[in-house]
């Protein structure tokens, strides 16, 4: 026992071994069993294999299209948005000019919607977008001369919608990523970059932007995570998973509402191993692609 | 990465910035204003639901919510609502509470225990585990949910606490903050241990741990609103009302069977708090944390 | 299987202990709270506890009237019902996750009947037969509402009341703008009045719905179809003649502005009350327990609305059909089958239970001795009797042998087609006017492709 508690051999074993197993039985055998899922018919406990049917009803599914591509949509309009204006946002607040105490207000404000559920967020959301004229984004159109805009109604504006939730929710948190990212940059680039006559601007994109490399890789990767997975937002805002068109319909909703709003879990397994997949791949290779993972891993 | 960036780096007096004091000033003015009227349209939503505290539920949902008010049409209503006849809206509460602070407890202790050993020590299948921890961190939870949903369904775990806590105690963006910051931790520590004849579990509870309290309170905030907001797997694994958590709560007031808007509204509101108390409270740990834990070259 | 649960079952206690012992004691007690589960008056002693869920807080009152007067009429079998209520999407789907995993089952449900294929679906569905209890009732109730929560012959939910489709007519707008509502008798006129009606006043006259698929079915049922081909049985059908003609039907209306879209995207929306309170439309047509909605949520317009016949096609049969409802069901597994199967029937389909539908949710109840009970029907001191200008037991009884029951809201695949007319093809007929037909064939192709036919 005693030799055991000192062995330094085994003692990583035991501080990773919630992880292990963790990830075995949360992870694994959850990946596993979807996997084996998307083969099936699963009708009350009663499982009957049926080859690839799942994956060629998904195939000619229109409205898996849908929310593929609104999922797509989603995840690239919010990587545009989320990783420039945060980093912006971040270099201003780290600029030397300025009242502190104004940077500090901004910086609280920014984040206090980061706080909010997603519930809540979602039900102000809705009721802030609401089609009649005394919503308050109504009354922010008409007070520019335009008339009542039907928002969660129509693609574009429901989408904007969802994108102003998700800028507002979350360009806070990303800020401080960045703003954590930038005071990691040594200042001796900076006046190096002085010294050679680097204006502001040529400064951020020759010395900022690529000490944030990392940074960027990191708030990419959970974006690209959190795009792809939204789901409760456009729940909340639509007030359930059904909008005009199945405009806010996104891959994860259609698992839910395939899976556990109409029983259907081996079609639904199914759009989740191709979301796996999809996942997967694209951080993967991008995690490659900016060698981290050899970075890591050479630590 | 090193802990001294745990803190932000002084701010060098600038020595080569030859513009005239009166432009510095203007930028300076312009700035103010640009983060002013940003931070005021942030907190736009958040004063439309208090003012929406205010108002009759019905009318808000019918309506919509804005800044424009009526006065005369405000009322006390729903706040006395709230402390008299709000049915469950307080158990919620209170289980949010013990779930919040059971799973921050559970999900600091083991996150760091394997940020540690990922950290600290020399293994067989290192840089593997570390890239799963990278894997994961990038595989979204929502793609798992039905089959761990059936998973604990078949333990008979349904409706039960744990069941919402257990799979998630160890994080792994929490495992990944730790690491950074543990890696910042001189080697050297551990070695005086050994020599003193201290375990290495007990290396990581008397030496590591008390350095690192800063990392541990910045993961605390962290995770208390992650956790305080989860919505999702709750809703699957929870069946009783009585057991509900604050968000699926609030959310089955939304039915157009239940008349219960006021309560949507001022509950809503109300849920904010602690959170927010919270984050004001510890508002430089967080941020110092959020730094100490940052994705660094 | 069993090395899955080991492993699960080995973390749960070694990992969780202190999680556990933690959360464990603030779970508490059950039913010990007064919000959302309702307790009936004190159960005698012995009484077998009955757990239900619904999702409409005010059947859960009647449940509970129902189970004093069981206990009354059956001490031997005295029973302690729990209802617990949960908003409609949250009840759906935790209680189909619960008769998948066969964990956590209620012995009574409420289900609503868009749902209430998912519950039925293969040959051994997880709901009880009910059919040798409703016998001492069956006689006396509208059997088109039976059908519609039976399949192969077997009942397998109780109705909770008719939903036959009516119309409500705002009669002070409707004399202001010179429309008199009782010469409507066809769909022909009730198009013609909602044009006079929007050419005097520039309002809509009545209401097309994006959000729910309701109406719709009433003119496609009229006509004599389907949406599904064998009689509604079969395969999605979505295109055929008929479907067509009630879409060009609705599409024509909203052409001319009789018709037209509202907040919210039905009349039953908070929305939509609105809307309607304002005086926005003039006429509804709903099913009969819209007249809760209007008790409820519009008091504005108490004394100004009448109830009439829906609209007809020339000629046809069928006046109205049934539109929405709930079918309660006892989950298969559930520890008191039998009881809860009894009980239930009285609850639902006793003359008893079905005057405290009217009385207490102002629906058209499905035993239709009450619609004859004058004392009942035309209680001047009930609250709908109170807020209408006509008679809703009236209109019934004028209706009473033209109740048809729509086939295809039986189908199994039922939910998904309502859920793409919902979604999809309402939002083009009528936001985006996609002329019927292409509407049509274009669900009919993509229906097809999602459910496999």
């Amino acid at each position: 026992m005693k030799s055991v508690l000192y062995s330094q051999r085994l003692a990583p074993y035991f501080f990773i071994l919630p992880f292990l197993l963790t990830l075995l039985v949360f992870w694994l055998v959850p990946v596993g069993r979807s996997v084996v899922m998307s083969f099936q018919e699963v009708l009350y406990g009663q499982s009957t294999f049926i080859g690839l049917d799942n994956y060629e009803r998904l195939w000619r599914d229109q409205v898996f299209w849908t929310a593929l591509a609104n999922s797509i949509r989603y995840m690239v309009l919010t990587l545009l948005l989320l990783v420039p204006i945060p980093m912006v946002l971040a270099a201003i607040i780290n600029s030397r000019i300025g009242s502190s105490r104004i940077k500090g207000f901004f910086k609280a404000s920014l984040f206090v919607p980061a706080l909010t559920s997603v519930v809540v967020a979602g039900i102000v959301f809705r009721l802030m977008f609401s089609e009649t004229e005394s919503g308050l984004m109504n009354q922010v159109v008409a007070f520019f001369g335009f008339g009542p805009v039907r928002w969660l109604r129509e693609d574009l504006t429901g989408l904007f919608a969802l994108l102003l939730l998700a800028l507002w929710r979350w360009a806070g948190v990303n800020t401080m990523y960045f703003l954590a990212g930038i005071q990691a940059i040594p200042n001796d680039y900076y006046e190096a970059a002085s010294l050679d006559g680097a204006g502001k601007v040529q400064q951020f994109l020759h010395v900022t932007l690529p000490g944030l490399k990392p940074t960027i890789v990191y708030v990419t990767t959970i974006s690209v995570y959190g795009g792809l997975a939204m789901f409760l937002e456009s729940f909340m805002l639509y007030a359930g998973n059904n909008s005009p068109n199945n405009q806010g319909l996104t891959i994860v909703g259609y698992l839910y509402r395939k899976g556990i709003q109409e029983n259907d879990l081996g079609f639904a397994s199914a759009v989740g191993v191709v979301l796996l997949v999809l996942v997967l791949a694209i951080n993967l290779t991008q995690l490659t692609a900016t060698g981290t993972f050899k970075k890591e891993s050479a630590r | 990465m090193t802990l001294q960036r745990t803190t932000p780096p002084p701010v060098s007096e600038p020595t080569l910035d030859a513009r005239p004091r009166t432009t510095r000033r203007a930028a300076a003015r312009a700035q103010g204003v640009l983060l002013l009227v940003i931070a005021m349209i942030a907190l736009v939503p958040l004063a439309a639901i208090f003012v929406g505290t205010f108002q009759d539920g019905n009318e808000i949902i019918r309506n919509g919510i804005s800044l424009s008010v009526d006065v005369s049409e405000l009322s006390l209503d729903n706040y006395v609502m709230l402390f008299t006849d709000s049915g469950l809206y307080f158990q919620w509460f209170a289980n949010s509470l013990v779930i919040t602070v059971v799973q921050v407890a559970g999900t600091l202790l083991i996150s760091s225990f394997v940020a540690y050993g990922f950290a600290m020590y020399e293994f067989r299948g290192k840089n593997l585990g570390f890239i799963l921890v990278l894997i994961l961190m990038t595989v979204p939870f929502e793609m798992l949910m039905l089959p761990l949903y059936v998973q604990v369904n078949n333990v008979g775990a349904a409706d039960q606490y744990w069941a919402v806590v257990v799979p998630f105690l160890a994080q792994a963006v929490t495992i990944f903050f730790f690491r950074q910051y543990f890696l910042g931790v001189p080697k050297e520590i551990l070695e005086a241990g050994r020599v003193d004849g201290v375990t290495e579990f007990g290396i990581f509870f008397k030496l590591v741990v008390p350095i690192a309290k800063p990392a541990f309170a910045a993961m605390a905030i962290l995770n208390s609103m992650l956790i305080w907001n989860n919505f999702l797997w709750p809703l699957l694994v929870l069946r009783s009302p009585e057991k509900f958590v604050l968000p699926i709560g609030l959310n089955t007031l939304l039915t157009p069977y239940g008349n219960n808007y006021e309560l949507l509204i001022v509950g809503s509101f109300f849920s904010l708090i602690p959170i927010l108390l919270l984050f004001l409270a510890f508002q430089r740990f967080f941020i110092d944390g959020m730094t100490a834990g940052a994705v660094k070259g | 299987m069993h090395f899955r649960r080991t492993l699960a079952t080995a973390l749960a206690t070694g990992l969780a202990v202190s999680a556990l012992a933690a959360c464990g004691s603030s779970s508490g007690g059950d039913g010990e709270s007064d919000g959302e589960v309702i307790e009936g008056a004190e159960a005698p002693e012995g009484a077998t506890p009955l757990d239900m869920w619904v999702f409409a807080e005010l059947h859960a009152d009647v449940y509970d009237d129902m189970a004093v007067k069981w206990n009354e009429e059956n001490p031997d079998r005295a029973i302690d019902l729990n209802v617990t209520v949960y908003p409609y999407q949250d009840m759906h789907d935790k209680l189909l996750l619960a008769v998948n995993s066969g964990q956590g089952l209620p012995d009574l449900a409420d289900i609503e009947v868009n749902k209430f294929s998912n519950f039925v679906k293969g040959d051994n569905p997880p709901l009880v037969d009910l059919t040798e209890a409703a016998q001492p009732y069956v006689d006396d109730i509208v059997q088109a509402r039976l059908d519609l929560y039976s399949r192969n012959g077997k009942i397998y939910g109780y109705p909770t009341h008719v939903g036959a489709f009516t119309a409500f007519y705002n009669t002070e707008l409707l004399e202001d703008a010179g429309i008199d509502y009782t010469t409507i008798t066809t769909w022909d006129d009730f198009a013609e009045a909602g044009t006079a009606y929007h050419e005097a006043t520039g309002k809509a006259f009545s209401v097309s719905s994006t959000g729910v698929f309701f109406t719709e079915p009433l003119a496609i049922a009229q006509l004599g179809g389907q949406l599904f081909d064998d009689d509604g049985l079969g395969d999605v059908a979505v295109n055929s003649p008929e479907v067509v003609e009630a879409m060009q039907m609705f599409q024509d209306m909203q052409e001319t502005g009789a018709l037209a879209t509202i907040p919210g995207g039905s009349p039953d929306s908070e929305e939509g009350y609105g809307a309607i309170n304002n005086g926005d439309y003039a006429a509804i047509v709903y099913p009969a327990w819209y007249t809760s909605r209007f008790v409820d949520y519009m008091p504005d317009l108490a004394g100004k609305v009448a109830i009439a016949p829906a609209p007809q096609i020339e000629g046809s049969d069928t006046l109205t059909i049934g539109g929405g409802g709930t079918g309660t069901a006892v989950p298969v597994g559930s520890e008191h089958e039998e009881l809860a199967t009894d009980f239930l029937a009285y609850a639902k389909l006793s003359l008893d239970a079905n005057v405290a539908v009217w009385e207490v949710l102002g629906f058209d109840p499905v035993n239709m001795s009450v619609w004859e009970d004058e004392s009942v029907t035309h209680n001047p001191d009930n609250k709908f009797n109170e807020y209408f200008q006509t008679n809703l037991f009236d209109v019934l009884n004028s209706v009473q042998g033209g109740i048809g029951h729509f086939e295809s809201f039986s189908n199994e695949n039922l939910p998904t087609v309502d859920n793409w007319f919902r979604t999809v093809t309402l939002n083009e007929v009528y936001e985006n006017g996609t002329p019927a037909q292409d509407a049509l064939d274009q669900a009919q192709d993509d229906l097809q492709n999602e459910l496999g036919q």
